[in-house]
C-alpha cells in the first residue's frame, strides 16, 4: 500500500523525472541489444533494426508503464480539467451564474454547519468530556413540599410528559451528593452567569462572573495557565476572597499581563485576589456564554446572587445551583442515576423533613460533555430551521445548475456525438462532463468557503439568547473543510450526473447526420428540465411560505410583544448598593432619585423596578393562597419588585384596586399587586382584591390591585402569573428605572444624567437605552431569522425563475422550426404564446402543489418559532402562491413571446 | 532457433520475480536471465518487460536504483523486496499446484475416468 502510494506520488509529482527515467531505461535496453547483435556480426544498421523489432512499439509500452503506475488517470483528469477550463472560458455567462450559485449555496451551508458544529457538536475543552453528566430532575409540582425557591428549570415544553424539568439543586444536597457518591469520581456545582463590575487599576469593567464550587476546576480537569485554580479550601467562609480570570477577560482588561496573579481587584467594591488565569478556549460549562471570572460559591453575597434568600448556602429548600458529575470509568450511568436519586430522596426525607405530602423528584442524567444543554436546547430548533433553509437553497441551486447543464449538454450534443464517433467511450465522456460540473462546484465552493470564513464573526450574532451575542469558538477547523469539500464534490456530481448521462445517451448517427438540432422535441425529451423546474418551484414555495411566516412573526413581535407600551420611554439601571448604600438608605436613595427625575421638565412619569423588560433569568417563588372554594392552592409565581406608579410609567393596563404607594414601606402591612394570570390561577373567578397569599416561608401579603398581563422573558410564552411587591418592603440592590417622556426619549439622556449626578456622582448608571430599542434587541433573533429565511426564499425564487426561464428558452429554441411551421399554418402570435405558456406552466403548477403540501405538512415544525400567526395561515399561503405563480409567469413570458415572433420562414431556415 | 512458446498471462511477472530473485539486474539483464533460465523457450516481446517491471515496482515487489552496468553504462537496477519475495513464493506455489493439476488432468486416460 505504502509502496503504491510512494510510487504514485513520485509518478504524479515528479512527472518529468519519471518520463526521463523511462526513456533512458528503454534507450539503454535498445543500445545493449544493438551491441548484442553487432557482436553476432550484423552491420550497425541491421543490428539496430533487429533490436527495435524485437523491442516492439516503445510508445505503447511507455503508455502501459504510465498506466501501471496509475498515472494515466491523473493524466486524463488533467486533460479533462484543462478542457473544462477552456469550456468555462467559452461560456463566461453560464460559468459565472453557475459559480455564483454554487458559491452562495455552499457558502451558506458551510457557514451554518460551522455554527451547528460550534453550538451543538463541540465538546468542552476539559479532560474526558464524555464522562461528564449534568444532573436534572423532573417533577410535576415544582418540587412542592421540599422546594420554596428555585432558579433553573420548570420548563415543560421540552417533554411530552406533564413533568417539568429542573436543573437546580440546593447547595446542601450538592454537598451531600459529593460526599456520599460512590459512582461519580467528582461532583461539581455552578450557577448561572451574573453581570458584575470589576474595578482594575485602570478603571471599571463590566464582567460576566460565575459562582462555582471549589472543586470545579479539578473536577473538570482544567488547569490554569497562570497561577492556580480555585481549590476546595477557597470555598469556605473563612477563606480570603479569590477569583480565577477567564483568558479573554485577562487579555481585555489586563492586556495579558502575567503579573495579574496576586493582584487585588474590586468586585462590586469588594476586594478580591486574583489567583489564576484559565486557559484560552475554556469558557466554563455554559456553552456559548463567555465567562470572565469564576468565584467560589460561598461568595454569593458578594455579587448578590441568587436574588434570593441570603441563607442560600444552608437553606435546603432553596434550589439554585446546577450540578455536573464525572462518572467513574466502568460505571453504568443507570447505576449512578439510581444511586444519586436515592441520595437525593433520603436527604429530602431526613434533612428537610417535609411537613406535608409530596412527590419525590425523579432524577435524570444528561450529557454534560458539551456543556449544559441550555444553549443546545435553545438553538436546536433555530439551527434546524436555518440548516433546512440553507439546505433547501443548496437543493434549488443543484436543480438549477443541473437544468443549466442539461441545456448546455443539449447545445453541445454535436460536439459530444463527434467525440464519441471518434471513439471516445461513453463513460469517458461522462467523466469529462462530470469533471466540468465538479470544477464549477469546486470553484464556487472555494468562493463559498471564503464567504463562510468572512461570516464567522457575524454568525454568532444571529443567535442572541438574551440580547448578548453568543461567544463561540468559530475558528475554521479541519473537518469543516472536509465538509465543504464533500459538499462541492457531491453537488458537482449530483447536478452533473443526470445531464451527463442524458447528453451522452444519444447515439452517434442521428445527431451527426442531421444538420440542425432536433426538429420536434417530444415531451419526454424535456422530462429532465421540467422535473427540475417543478423541484425548484416546490422548494421555493416552501421557503417563501416560511419566509412570510417569519416576517409576520417579526412584525407581530414588534407591535404586540410584551403587554406594555414601549414608545417614548427611556430605561437605565442604577446600583446604589455598589456605591455603599444599604438598608433603608438604599430605599431612600431610589425614592429621591424618582422624585428628582420627575421634576425634570418634559418628564411625565418615573418609576423603577427590580428588572427591566425583557428580563433574563427570573426567580420564581412557590406561592400558597386560599383558593376561591376554600382549598389551598400552591403553585409557582413570578415576583417583580417595583416602586409606585410603575404601571403608569410602563403603560401596563391597571384594572382594579390601588397602586403600590410610598406608604407601603418598611414596617407597614405587606401588600401586593397581582396580574390577571395570577388572579385566575390562585383565586379563579373570584375578585382578587383583599385576598391574601403567602410566599412559602414568608409572612402573608394582601392583594390590593389587579393589573394586566405582561411577559417578562420570552415574547412567545404565556404571560406568567406575577405578583408585584413594593420595593421598600422587599429590598433589591440594583434597580431599573423607566422614564416616560413627552418627546423623543433620547433627548432626555443628558438632563437625567445631570440630575442623578447631582444626587450622588458615585452611583453608577448603566444600560441607558430607549424601551423600544430594548425590545428591538430582544426580538433581534426573530428579525435576523425573518431576514435570513426571507432572503433564502428570494434567492430560491430567483433561482427557480432562472431555471424556468432557462428551460423554456431552451425548449423554444429547439422548437423554432416547429413553431415556424405552426405559424406558417396560421397560428397567430397570441395562440403561440398561450401554447408555450400552457406547456411551461404545467411543471410550475405541479411544483406549486407539492410545495404547498410540504409547507402544510412541515409547518408545525416552525410553530414554536412563530408568534401571532399560524403555520397554516391562509393569507400567507395565498400570498406565497400568488408570488410564485407571478414570478413563474414573468420567467415564462419572455421565451413565449420570443416564440411568437418566430417568422414562418425560420422553419425553412432551420433545415 | 528452437520453437518458442507463447507466454501465459501472468507468467511474465512470475518469471521477472524469479529472475530478479537470483540477483540484482537491470532491465536488459532481466531479459537475458529469463532467456537463460527458460532455455530460450519462452517468447517475450522485449518492450513488454518494462510495463511489467513498472507494475511490480508499483506494487512494492521490486525496488529500483540507478547504477552502472558491467560495460560502464547508466542503468536502472531492480532488486527483490521482502514483499516481492513473499509474492514469489506464493505465486510459485500456486503455479506448481496448477501445473500439477493440469498435468494430472492431461495424463488421465479414459479407463481411469
Amino acid at each position: 500500500m505504502l509502496a503504491r502510494l510512494r510510487s504514485w506520488t513520485t509518478a504524479v509529482f515528479r512527472r518529468r523525472h519519471l518520463e526521463r527515467e523511462m526513456a533512458d531505461e528503454m534507450q539503454a535496453h535498445l543500445e545493449l541489444r544493438t551491441e548484442h547483435w553487432r557482436a553476432q556480426g550484423l552491420s550497425p544498421e541491421e543490428a539496430r533494426r533487429r533490436a527495435r523489432l524485437e523491442f516492439g512499439a516503445a510508445a505503447r509500452y511507455q503508455e502501459e508503464c504510465r498506466e501501471a503506475r496509475g498515472v494515466r488517470l491523473v493524466d486524463e483528469m488533467r486533460a479533462d480539467i484543462r478542457y473544462a477550463l477552456r469550456q468555462m472560458r467559452r461560456a463566461p455567462l453560464f460559468s459565472a451564474v453557475a459559480i455564483t450559485t454554487f458559491a452562495l449555496a455552499i457558502g451558506a451551508n458551510t457557514a451554518i454547519f460551522s455554527l451547528v458544529e460550534a453550538v451543538l457538536l463541540k465538546s468542552l475543552p476539559v479532560k474526558h468530556p464524555h464522562e461528564l453528566l449534568e444532573l436534572q430532575w423532573r417533577h410535576r409540582h415544582y418540587g412542592r413540599g421540599f422546594v420554596s425557591w428555585y432558579f433553573h428549570g420548570g420548563d415543560a415544553r421540552r417533554f411530552e410528559a406533564k413533568d417539568r424539568v429542573f436543573w437546580s439543586f440546593s447547595f446542601p444536597i450538592f454537598r451531600h451528593l459529593r460526599e456520599r457518591t460512590t459512582t461519580f469520581s467528582d461532583v461539581v456545582a455552578f450557577t448561572g452567569i451574573v453581570r458584575m463590575s470589576v474595578t482594575t487599576g485602570s478603571g471599571a469593567e463590566l464582567a460576566m462572573g460565575q459562582l462555582v464550587s471549589g472543586n470545579f476546576f479539578h473536577g473538570l480537569g482544567v488547569e490554569t495557565i497562570l497561577g492556580r485554580t480555585l481549590q476546595p479550601g477557597d470555598d469556605t467562609l473563612v477563606a480570603p476572597t479569590v477569583a480565577v480570570l477567564g483568558h479573554d477577560f485577562w487579555q481585555r482588561a489586563f492586556g495579558g499581563d502575567p503579573s495579574v496573579v496576586g493582584r487585588v481587584v474590586y468586585l462590586n467594591t469588594a476586594p478580591v485576589t486574583v489567583v489564576g488565569v484559565a486557559p484560552r478556549g475554556f469558557q466554563g460549562v455554559w456553552s456559548g456564554r463567555g465567562t470572565d471570572l469564576w468565584l467560589p460559591v460561598v461568595q454569593h453575597r458578594l455579587i448578590d446572587f441568587p436574588p434570593a434568600p441570603p441563607d442560600a448556602l444552608e437553606n435546603p429548600a432553596c434550589w439554585w445551583v446546577r450540578v455536573m458529575a464525572r462518572l467513574r470509568p466502568g460505571v453504568d450511568p443507570e447505576t449512578a442515576r439510581v444511586e444519586a436519586e436515592t441520595l437525593v430522596h433520603r436527604y429530602i426525607a431526613e434533612a428537610q423533613v417535609p411537613k406535608e405530602e409530596y412527590d419525590l423528584p425523579r432524577l435524570a442524567l444528561d450529557d454534560g460533555g458539551r456543556g449544559t444543554d441550555t444553549a443546545r436546547w435553545m438553538f436546536a430548533t433555530p439551527l434546524r430551521v436555518m440548516g433546512a433553509a440553507t439546505g433547501a437553497i443548496l437543493l434549488v441551486a443543484c436543480a438549477n445548475i443541473a437544468g443549466l447543464l442539461l441545456m448546455r449538454g443539449a447545445a453541445r450534443q454535436r460536439e459530444i456525438a463527434m467525440r464519441s464517433a471518434l471513439g471516445a467511450a461513453r463513460w469517458r465522456l461522462v467523466r469529462q462532463l462530470l469533471t466540468e460540473s465538479t470544477l464549477l462546484a469546486a470553484i464556487g465552493g472555494g468562493l463559498g468557503v471564503l464567504i463562510a470564513y468572512g461570516l464567522r464573526r457575524v454568525l454568532p450574532q444571529v443567535l442572541r439568547p438574551d440580547g448578548n451575542p453568543l461567544e463561540l469558538d468559530m475558528e475554521p477547523r479541519a473537518f469543516l473543510l472536509v465538509f465543504s469539500t464533500l459538499a462541492c464534490l457531491l453537488t458537482g456530481f449530483a447536478c452533473g450526473l443526470v445531464p451527463a448521462l442524458r447528453a451522452t445517451r444519444a447515439g452517434v448517427q442521428p445527431v451527426v447526420t442531421r444538420t440542425s438540432v432536433g426538429r420536434v422535441e417530444s415531451p419526454r425529451g424535456l422530462w429532465g428540465g421540467t422535473t427540475l423546474v417543478a423541484v425548484q418551484v416546490a422548494v421555493s414555495v416552501v421557503l417563501v411560505v416560511a419566509g412570510t411566516l417569519f416576517v409576520r412573526t417579526m412584525l407581530n413581535l414588534r407591535t404586540q410583544a410584551f403587554g406594555f407600551r414601549p414608545e417614548k420611554r427611556l430605561v437605565f439601571q442604577m446600583d446604589a448598593w455598589l456605591a455603599g448604600y444599604d438598608g433603608e438608605r438604599l430605599s431612600d436613595f431610589y425614592q429621591q432619585a424618582i422624585e428628582r427625575l420627575t421634576a425634570v421638565p418634559g418628564v411625565r412619569t418615573v418609576s423603577c423596578s427590580e428588572f427591566g423588560i425583557p428580563a433574563q433569568g427570573l426567580g420564581r417563588y412557590t406561592v400558597r393562597a386560599l383558593g376561591h372554594n376554600g382549598t389551598i392552592r400552591e403553585a409557582a409565581g413570578h415576583v417583580h419588585v417595583i416602586a409606585p406608579r410603575y404601571f403608569e410609567a410602563m403603560g401596563i393596563a391597571f384594572h382594579a384596586g390601588r397602586d403600590i404607594d410610598w406608604a407601603d414601606r418598611e414596617g407597614a402591612p405587606r401588600v401586593a399587586v397581582v396580574n390577571e394570570a395570577f388572579a385566575r390561577r390562585f383565586f379563579g373567578a373570584a375578585p382578587p382584591l383583599g385576598r391574601r397569599f403567602e410566599i412559602v416561608g414568608n409572612e402573608s401579603v394582601e392583594v390590593v390591585g389587579l393589573v394586566g398581563n405582561v411577559k417578562f422573558e420570552q415574547v412567545r410564552e404565556d404571560p406568567p402569573p406575577t405578583f408585584y411587591l413594593p420595593y421598600r418592603q422587599d429590598r433589591r440592590h440594583s434597580m431599573t428605572f423607566v422614564v416616560r417622556t413627552e418627546g423623543d426619549p433620547r433627548h432626555f439622556v443628558a438632563p437625567l444624567r445631570a440630575t442623578l449626578g447631582a444626587l450622588d456622582p458615585n452611583v453608577p448608571l448603566y444600560g441607558v437605552n430607549t424601551q423600544e430599542q430594548q425590545i428591538e434587541a430582544a426580538i433581534q433573533q426573530s428579525r435576523l431569522f425573518a431576514h435570513l429565511v426571507s432572503s433564502a426564499a428570494v434567492l430560491a425564487l430567483l433561482l427557480a425563475c432562472l431555471g424556468t426561464y432557462g428551460t423554456l428558452a431552451y425548449s423554444v429554441a429547439r422548437r423554432t422550426s416547429e413553431i415556424g411551421v405552426r405559424a406558417a399554418l396560421g397560428a397567430t402570435p397570441p395562440q403561440v404564446v398561450r401554447m408555450v405558456l400552457r406547456e411551461s406552466l404545467a411543471p410550475v403548477l405541479v411544483g406549486l402543489a407539492i410545495g404547498l403540501l410540504a409547507a402544510l405538512a412541515g409547518g408545525h415544525l416552525l410553530h414554536a418559532m412563530l408568534f401571532g400567526v399560524q403555520p397554516t395561515d391562509p393569507a400567507t399561503l395565498t400570498a406565497a402562491t400568488l408570488l410564485v405563480v407571478a414570478s413563474a409567469l414573468v420567467a415564462a413570458w419572455l421565451p413565449s413571446y420570443r416564440a411568437s415572433c418566430v417568422p414562418p420562414i425560420a422553419a425553412l431556415r432551420c433545415e | 532457433m528452437a520453437p518458442r512458446a507463447d507466454l501465459l498471462p501472468g507468467t511474465l511477472d512470475l518469471l521477472i520475480l524469479k529472475g530478479v530473485s537470483m540477483g540484482t539486474l537491470h532491465g536488459y539483464g532481466v531479459l537475458l536471465r529469463i532467456e537463460q533460465i527458460t532455455g530460450g523457450a519462452l517468447l517475450v516481446e522485449q518492450g513488454a518487460l518494462y510495463p511489467a517491471l513498472a507494475r511490480l515496482e508499483h506494487k512494492g515487489f521490486l525496488d529500483s536504483e540507478w547504477g552502472v552496468s558491467d560495460n560502464n553504462r547508466k542503468a536502472k537496477f531492480y532488486s527483490l523486496t521482502a514483499a516481492g519475495r513473499r509474492a514469489l513464493k506464493q505465486e510459485t506455489d500456486d503455479w506448481q499446484k496448477l501445473a500439477t493439476a493440469v498435468a494430472a488432468a492431461l495424463a488421465a486416460r479414459p479407463a481411469e475416468a
